[in-house]
């Protein structure tokens, strides 16, 4: 209990901190382009609806996105870690599609999967779903070979082995692979935003930019801080209901 | 007693180029408890690994109750040198899962918590493994092992990485619940004492896997090292164990 009021404690100093120093560069610019953060909040406070639905729209796009990415990312991951064969096949593919800026596929996606949310969701499936297929991969790599000899001694099932080893033992990198997803879909996500749509967060901040009403660009920014904020304390959650033992080491 | 409750048929085992086990014969009982020692290297681990089917020899056969061993059985159970307890298993989950894996999932509890009881883990059934002490953790293992009520326990090195104390507590024990259960029991050790408080046979292993038989009377004797010439029977065991090739001798300390 105490250790969990020091470390709100310790969030809110941090916070107080950023909004320190954005003050700090507000006073010292002397420019509207860095409005102080105080009129920032102040901002934010008169357009609750409108940043929330935005903020929402955003959400439910990247929710779509990861949702799809673990449904699809999870399996081949596993595949990729478990028989070598594939990963003799599949590892140069991956290796080659992973760094591409797949940004720039934005088009192409918009092409084949029209102007709606399909084409922004399926691209930031396809900008996230190597990071998460390499750390399940990873993760499948990183299981002693003794744990499998353990499973072999009680003579288990394929479908046993997944259940009982396979699955806990990638989890903690899964999550590790998650959160840098979920990093990595909200920021690509202001660029897709910006096409074709009147709803997101993107949308929101590059709207106000163009508009060059800059309390509102950051008013968007600090939403989108939250909106990531938010995103993250869910993972924390999930990771410590499903990950105790590592909270325990820790 | 089941003489040829395990046999071992003229086995061959290498390593690339490397023979370590050179058809080897062996015939051993059921319900009795048989201490494996010898040099590193003489393919001790090797031939607990073959009976367990988790390698197959490259000639001969190996059977355990008149069945070749071809892959595990259920009816095998292994203590690992390392343990192998999964970090994310508490106590109580690590202890339960050989149940669940043979569809007797239902009766966890009652089993679980009777067996930890008898190990003195009633206390750290929501533990993980990195909470437990050496001893602990050993425990753990066992319960694992011994919830499956394997017929035959083969141990690698079950005691080494714990401190005296805590070693001869974990051999009464092993002994104990074994006796109770009538499991065959074959383990691996360096550990002369070892040897010979646990092991009613002692297999020693020279070059190329040959094995000499000991009798040891001081298996049965409840305080084996409250006798005089207990000290003396461990001498004379590490001598026997610095003697080369001592195939098909049959002796006893």
């Amino acid at each position: 209990m105490m250790k969990d009021k020091k470390i709100t404690e310790n969030k809110l100093l941090g916070f107080i901190s950023f909004l320190f120093l954005w003050e700090l560069l507000h006073l010292l610019l002397k420019t509207h382009t860095v409005p102080s953060p105080v009129e920032t909040i102040a901002y934010m406070l008169t357009v609750p609806a409108a940043l929330a639905t935005h903020s929402c729209a955003s959400i439910l796009r990247v929710a779509a996105s990861v949702g799809i990415s673990l449904i699809v990312g999870v399996p081949a991951g596993i595949l990729l870690g478990i028989h070598k064969t594939c990963r003799r096949l599949l590892s140069p593919l991956l290796y080659f599609l992973y760094p591409i800026p797949k940004i720039a596929f934005l088009p192409v996606f918009m092409l084949l999967f029209g102007l709606g949310n399909a084409s922004k969701i399926i691209l930031v499936i396809f900008i996230i779903i190597f990071q998460i297929m390499l750390s399940v991969r990873d993760g499948v790599d990183q299981i002693s070979a003794l744990y499998f000899r353990v499973m072999d001694s009680f003579c288990v099932s394929a479908l046993q082995r997944y259940r009982y080893l396979i699955l806990p033992a990638i989890l903690p990198q899964l999550f590790t692979g998650l959160r840098i997803s979920i990093g990595i879909a909200l920021a690509s996500l202001f660029f897709a935003e910006n096409y074709a749509t009147t709803y997101g967060i993107g949308y929101y901040i590059l709207s106000a930019w163009t508009k060059m009403n800059y309390t509102e660009m950051f008013s968007g920014i600090l939403a989108l801080g939250f909106v990531g904020i938010l995103l993250f304390q869910i993972l924390d959650r999930v990771e410590m209901h499903m990950v105790p033992w590592l909270k325990k080491e820790k | 007693m089941q003489n040829n409750y395990i046999t071992f048929d003229h086995v061959t085992f290498s390593y690339g180029t490397q023979t370590v086990l050179k058809k080897i014969s062996l015939n051993l009982g059921k319900g009795r408890t048989y201490a494996l020692i010898g040099k590193s290297g003489t393919g001790k681990s090797t031939l607990l690994n073959l009976l367990a089917g988790f390698i197959k020899p490259e000639g001969g056969n190996i059977t355990v109750n008149g069945e070749e061993i071809s892959a595990p059985r259920k009816d095998i159970g292994f203590l690992f040198q390392d343990l192998g307890l999964f970090p994310w298993q508490t106590v109580f989950e690590a202890v339960s899962m050989p149940l669940k894996l043979l569809g007797r999932g239902e009766q966890a509890k009652l089993y679980v918590t009777g067996i930890l009881k008898e190990m003195k883990l009633e206390n750290h059934m929501d533990k993980y493994p990195h909470e437990l002490s050496g001893g602990e953790r050993q425990r753990t293992a066992l319960a694992r092992t011994l919830i499956a009520e394997p017929e035959l326990l083969l141990m690698d090195e079950p005691t080494s990485a714990l401190d005296a104390m805590t070693k001869e507590e974990l051999q009464g024990l092993i002994i104990r619940e074994l006796k109770k259960r009538r499991t065959t029991l074959i383990f691996v050790t360096h550990d002369i004492e070892e040897a010979i408080l646990m092991g009613e046979t002692i297999l020693i292993m020279g070059e190329n896997g040959a094995i000499t038989q000991i009798e040891n009377p001081y298996a049965s004797i409840e305080n084996a090292k409250e006798q005089l010439d207990f000290y003396e029977a461990c001498i004379n065991l590490r001598k026997q164990l610095n003697v080369g090739d001592q195939r098909g001798k049959e002796e006893t300390l």
